[in-house]
């Protein structure tokens, strides 16, 4: 019986499954294909007196018969991607700015999958035989770099991408990675990404994304990521899922002078949405399935609030996480809430966190919607952060050669959690990174050394796995994949690698060759942490796109900084230059030449004989070069000194000649 | 006969001056008795193919057209063009009129299709370089706040659209795509009329009626390079200014409410039923297109489908000497209709890769300094025997593969045309030139324009002193 019943529940959910849409689009009395579509935002107060939007959608394609052709609200440009490139996954990231993990979080559900390298990154995992990835991979970094317009098509080159094998996602074989660091990244680019969105920015939360607002923010990441199931047998996927995510830090102005307290702390700003983006909800966009904001406080906002409270002995009903309360204590927000959530406890987790939920299916223009939060009482409190604090940074000088460093020093979170671990007694930091060089960096893998707490280590002790595949000079970039272990209370770790900068042929410099070459991130992943946060218990399926994406069991991971390596690079101007000076040279002695030839010089004396009086003017300039050649001012006579004179002039001009190619070579 | 068909005045879509060779067959047993003129149009095409039908195809792969005669008294004279390849003429004829409608048959429907002339130059087909069609339908909801309407197009596109896909395919390998796209209202204003009570927007703003910046139709990753879009596009009027009606410039107003562009596709305003939007409910309300709306909205599509290939979108034929009615097929197109659409087709292009071979001849003209590869020779020589083969084959009749080797002999010439080593070397201009030598000829050319007129400064005076001197020699003598 018991075995009848395990036999028949994945089939009761799969039926579920397939129900579940058909019902949804009956309610709706519309789209009969079962496509969706939400929107999301969520806002979260940063310790550094910032604040996070996350704006999140999400527009799903069922399976259909009719191979992806038509789309009732799945944009059709994105489903024929799909069916046109066989693409199982993809994502694609925009960004501006460096994810501050220390201050902004490294530990959560956000931070380990928004925070993303500076310019575009792409990765995509293709459903074809392996020896049509890359053609497939190059195929689409161009009908990306159309959509979106950006330069995405340099991805299509084999120097700039990647096969990583399990450095950085467990598919291997037909994953790509590729990235561009030095991307600029604005309008033109986050516009065709509105036009995926149903309502654009007509209607709906995109009608916040006010452009000038969020570009002056400190950061801001614009992400489209895509699963696919179509190339699975009927019904075991859920079709096309495609997220648009765009994260924002922005830092409210405080409206109100701040006032001093006498703590070291400051008042937090206090903001409300039409401070931060100079706009206001209007409705929601009649496409979308659910349109809801959420206000998260941080877990470790919370657990300070819990402090002051019983600090303080403020003991009141009005509880921050109580339903239907728009003020407390501490802040007040200006909407109230229609649910709270708390986080469920997780496994090895602290402090849980709050979510506030609006949903704002009942605003419309005559009564925006309008969130604001106002604190009272200053708090301070810090984000749970990533087990290693990472960063990247190049040694040496000259044009020659350097060293890429990259450094790893625990944070308070490590500490924990190895005592916790030593109690039980095994006892490792797994670290995985992930790097690719351009092949200009001629990296040598043999001098990897790595540092522990200052001192050096074998490499054999702490180096558990690695895959280096060497650069090929134009034709493929260096990648490592390395898996370490690190001993317990270690408080700091590097590791280093020397190379030698190559040489490029003068057509393969870009514009501003002088500004330096930027070698991409590196990801350190963590592959023992993983982070979730999960605030409903039930498993119902109408739950919120953003919240069930919270609960996906996400690594930790952690981009590095993008290094700038200046490369020796030639005088672009040099044969200009060259050309310039011939010439000129060329040109004088052309020129001094000619009046030589056309001088007459018997009847230049005789004309000097006859002009007996020379003008006033004459006399003087002759006078004045009589002073320069420090002769005597005679009126010449005979042909020898006509000659001689004749010969000084010349000298002259060769001297006037050399005073010019003086001046071309050092100021030329 | 010989002398009427030696009439024929050369048609100008593209076949050539070609003798017609005409079969008279006035033994009309086979007729009797297969074929009961009394019968409705339908019938009597079809019992005229299975009689003629059978016969063609063979030989030489010609097509043969026919066109019966049936003279009896009684009504007046009647003439029908079928679906298939075949027309007749009933009714009391005179031979010579006879001669004179079947030799109009043939060479104005037959051969021209059946144009008006004026309507869309025959020289444009929108058919891709490598043989494709994308057709892209798209329901615009102007504005979803008031009402959303969304359409099966699923079941559209199995049932009326599958058939003429299937018809198409000698011509064109047509694929369908369809979205719905939301908030996108129309660019051009349109004003409150209170005789129709509607509102109006005239034909002289049809070219501001497609708001390319709002409507992103165009992004079909489906199509490649060198095929050809075509979009068809419902439009939903919003509240605001709903019903939206289409006045002509005769002052009427349209009956099928839509228009075409030539070469982009057509548009088809979709007035809502009520135009009233429920104020108490804050959700729009949402519809579906109803399938007989949608049929109705498909036919005037199939219409306007078949005016961007240059044919007339209704069924008669008004000639020199009188009407003819032409039999629609339910797949769109007619298989003479075909005929001409692959003539049409082969012919644009062979024309259009004259043209490009023809640039690029006074572009290597134009440019004796450009190097030019010998893969770019080569793809011109193809290009010209593809060419050559499509209008050997053009001429036997073989038009299926006349139009697959002149799309070879477009896409050849295409390729050697922008040929990438092309597009480097244009760059490379004469300025260049100028610019690295002009620091030397820049300074030379001052010193020598110096001298000259010093020289020539000299050469005045001298010989003014000459003059003088010549002056003073006569007076001294």
């Amino acid at each position: 019986m018991a075995l009848l019943f395990l036999l028949l529940r994945p089939i009761l959910l799969l039926s579920l499954f397939h129900f579940y849409p058909i019902s949804q689009s009956e309610a709706a009395s519309g789209s009969p294909a079962g496509e969706d579509f939400s929107e999301e935002l969520l806002l979260r107060p940063l310790p550094d007196r910032k604040l996070l939007a996350h704006f999140h959608f999400q527009s799903r394609a069922p399976h259909t018969s009719s191979d992806g052709r038509h789309h009732h609200l799945f944009p059709k440009a994105i489903s024929q991607l799909v069916q046109k490139f066989h693409v199982k996954e993809m994502e694609l990231s925009f960004t501006q700015g460096r994810w501050n993990y220390d201050q902004w979080g490294g530990f959560d559900p956000i931070s380990s999958s928004n925070a993303k390298p500076p310019g575009v990154e792409l990765w995509a995992v293709f459903d074809v035989p392996h020896e049509q990835v890359d053609d497939s991979w190059k195929n689409l970094t161009h009908a990306l770099s159309g959509l979106f317009c950006a330069s995405i098509n340099f991805l299509e080159s084999s120097t700039t991408y990647s096969a990583p094998d399990w450095g950085y996602r467990p598919d291997s074989g037909s994953l790509r990675y590729g990235s561009l660091p030095r991307e600029a990244v604005c309008t033109e680019n986050l516009t065709p990404w509105l036009k995926l969105l149903p309502c654009r920015d007509k209607a709906g939360l995109s009608t916040l994304m006010d452009r000038p607002s969020i570009y002056k923010g400190y950061y801001h990441s614009q992400r489209l990521r895509l699963t696919s199931s179509e190339f699975e047998p009927e019904g075991v996927g859920s079709g096309i899922v495609l997220e648009q995510t765009l994260t924002v830090v922005v830092q409210p102005s405080s409206q109100r002078t701040v006032r001093s307290y006498s703590h070291e702390t400051k008042l937090q700003p206090s903001w409300s949405l039409t401070s931060i983006f100079g706009r206001k909800v209007s409705s929601r966009c009649v496409l979308a399935k659910s349109s809801i904001v959420y206000l998260q406080l941080d877990g470790g906002l919370i657990a300070e609030l819990d402090s002051l409270q019983n600090e303080n002995k403020i003991y009141s009903a009005d509880n921050y996480v109580s339903e239907g309360v728009r003020s407390n204590a501490f802040f007040e927000v200006s909407v109230k809430p229609d649910r709270v959530l708390k986080e469920l406890k997780g496994v090895e987790k602290k402090n849980p966190s709050v979510l506030y939920e609006f949903s704002i299916d009942k605003y419309d223009e005559s009564g925006p919607f309008d969130l604001g939060l106002t604190w009272k009482v200053p708090v301070a409190w810090s984000c749970q952060k990533a087990p290693l604090h990472v960063s990247r940074f190049l040694m040496g000088s000259g044009n020659e050669r350097g060293a890429i460093a990259i450094s790893l020093r625990s944070t308070e979170l490590t500490d924990e959690l190895l005592h916790t671990e030593k109690s039980e007694g095994r006892c490792k930091l797994e670290v995985k990174v992930f790097q690719v060089v351009p092949w200009y960096i001629k990296v040598y893998f043999h001098t990897l050394q790595v540092f522990v707490n200052e001192e050096p280590q074998a490499v054999s002790d702490v180096v558990e796995k690695m895959r280096v595949s060497p650069s090929v000079d134009k034709l493929s970039p260096g990648v490592m994949e390395m898996l370490l272990k690190f001993p317990c209370g270690m408080k700091s770790a590097a590791i280093t690698l020397d190379f030698d900068k190559g040489f490029l042929h003068i057509d393969e410099y870009p514009p501003d060759a002088n500004q330096g070459f930027d070698i991409p991130s590196a990801i350190i992943s963590f592959p023992n942490f993983h982070t979730s946060m999960q605030f409903l218990k039930d498993d119902s399926s109408d739950k919120s796109a953003i919240l069930s994406k919270f609960e996906e069991n996400s690594a930790v991971l952690a981009y590095t900084e993008v290094l700038l390596v200046p490369l020796t690079t030639p005088d672009f101007s040099m044969p200009y230059n060259v050309i310039t000076i011939t010439c000129t040279v060329c040109a004088l002695y052309f020129g001094s030449l000619l009046n030589v030839l056309r001088r007459r010089v018997g009847e230049e004396e005789r004309l000097k004989n006859k002009e007996k009086e020379p003008g006033r003017l004459r006399q003087l300039l002759f006078r004045l070069y009589a002073k320069i050649t420090g002769r005597p001012l005679e009126p010449v006579e005979s042909t020898t000194t006509s000659s001689s004179s004749s010969s000084s002039k010349l000298g002259f001009i060769i001297l006037v000649a050399g005073i010019a190619v003086f001046w071309q070579v050092y100021y030329g | 006969m010989a002398e009427l068909t030696r009439q024929t005045p050369q048609c100008g879509t593209c076949s050539p001056n070609h003798s017609v060779s005409v079969l008279l067959d006035s033994d009309s047993h086979r007729l009797v008795g297969a074929v009961d003129f009394d019968g409705d149009d339908e019938a009597v095409d079809e019992a005229l193919q299975a009689v003629f039908g059978v016969g063609s195809g063979s030989g030489a792969g010609g097509e043969v057209y026919t066109v019966v005669v049936v003279n009896r008294g009684g009504e007046e004279v009647r003439a029908v063009v079928g679906k298939y390849r075949n027309a007749w003429i009933l009714g009391r004829v005179s031979e010579a009129e006879a001669v004179a409608k079947a030799a109009e048959v043939f060479v104005k429907v037959f051969v021209n299709g059946g144009k008006e002339e004026g309507l869309i130059h025959g020289e444009f087909m929108p058919v891709g370089a490598d043989g494709t069609l994308v057709l892209s339908f798209n329901l615009l909801n102007a504005d979803p706040r008031d009402w959303i309407y969304d359409w099966d197009f699923q079941t559209v596109d199995e049932i009326l659209l599958a058939p003429m896909v299937e018809a198409m395919k000698p011509v064109a390998n047509i694929s369908v795509e369809s979205q719905v796209l939301y908030h996108v209202p129309k660019s051009s204003l349109s004003y409150w009329d209170d005789n129709w009570d509607s509102y109006i927007f005239s034909t002289k703003d049809l070219p501001f009626f497609v708001n390319s910046n709002e409507w992103h139709l165009d992004t079909s990753i489906a199509a490649g390079g060198r095929s050809k879009m075509l979009h068809f596009v419902v439009y939903v009027p919003s509240a605001k200014e709903c019903p939206l009606l289409l006045q002509l410039p005769d002052g009427q107003i349209s009956k099928t409410n839509s228009f075409i562009s030539p070469m982009w596709g057509g548009v088809i305003v979709l007035n809502t039923q009520t135009c009233r939007k429920d104020s108490e409910s804050k959700h729009p309300s949402r519809h579906t297109i109803l399938h007989e709306d949608l049929q109705k909205v498909f036919e005037v599509f199939m219409g306007q489908f078949r005016q961007l290939f240059s044919f007339k979108s209704d069924n008669l034929y008004v000639g020199a000497s009188g009407t003819y009615n032409l039999l629609p097929s339910e797949r769109g197109f007619t298989l003479w209709e075909l005929d001409v659409l692959s003539r049409m087709h082969t012919c644009f292009n062979l024309h259009s890769c004259a043209t490009t071979l023809g640039s690029l001849s006074r572009l290597v003209q134009s440019l004796p300094r450009m190097i030019i590869k010998d893969e770019i020779g080569k793809q011109v020589k193809y290009s010209l025997e593809a060419a050559k083969l499509a209008q050997t084959n053009a001429s036997l009749g073989v038009y299926d593969a006349s139009a697959v080797s002149s799309r070879q002999a477009r896409s050849l010439a295409e390729d050697a045309f922008f040929h990438p080593s092309i597009m480097s070397v244009s760059y490379y201009s004469f300025e260049h030139c100028f610019a690295v030598y002009s620091p030397f000829f820049l300074p030379v050319s001052m010193h020598v324009i110096l001298a000259a007129l010093r020289e020539w400064r000299r050469y005045k005076k001298e010989n003014k002193k000459y003059l003088v001197w010549k002056a003073k020699m006569k007076d001294a003598l």
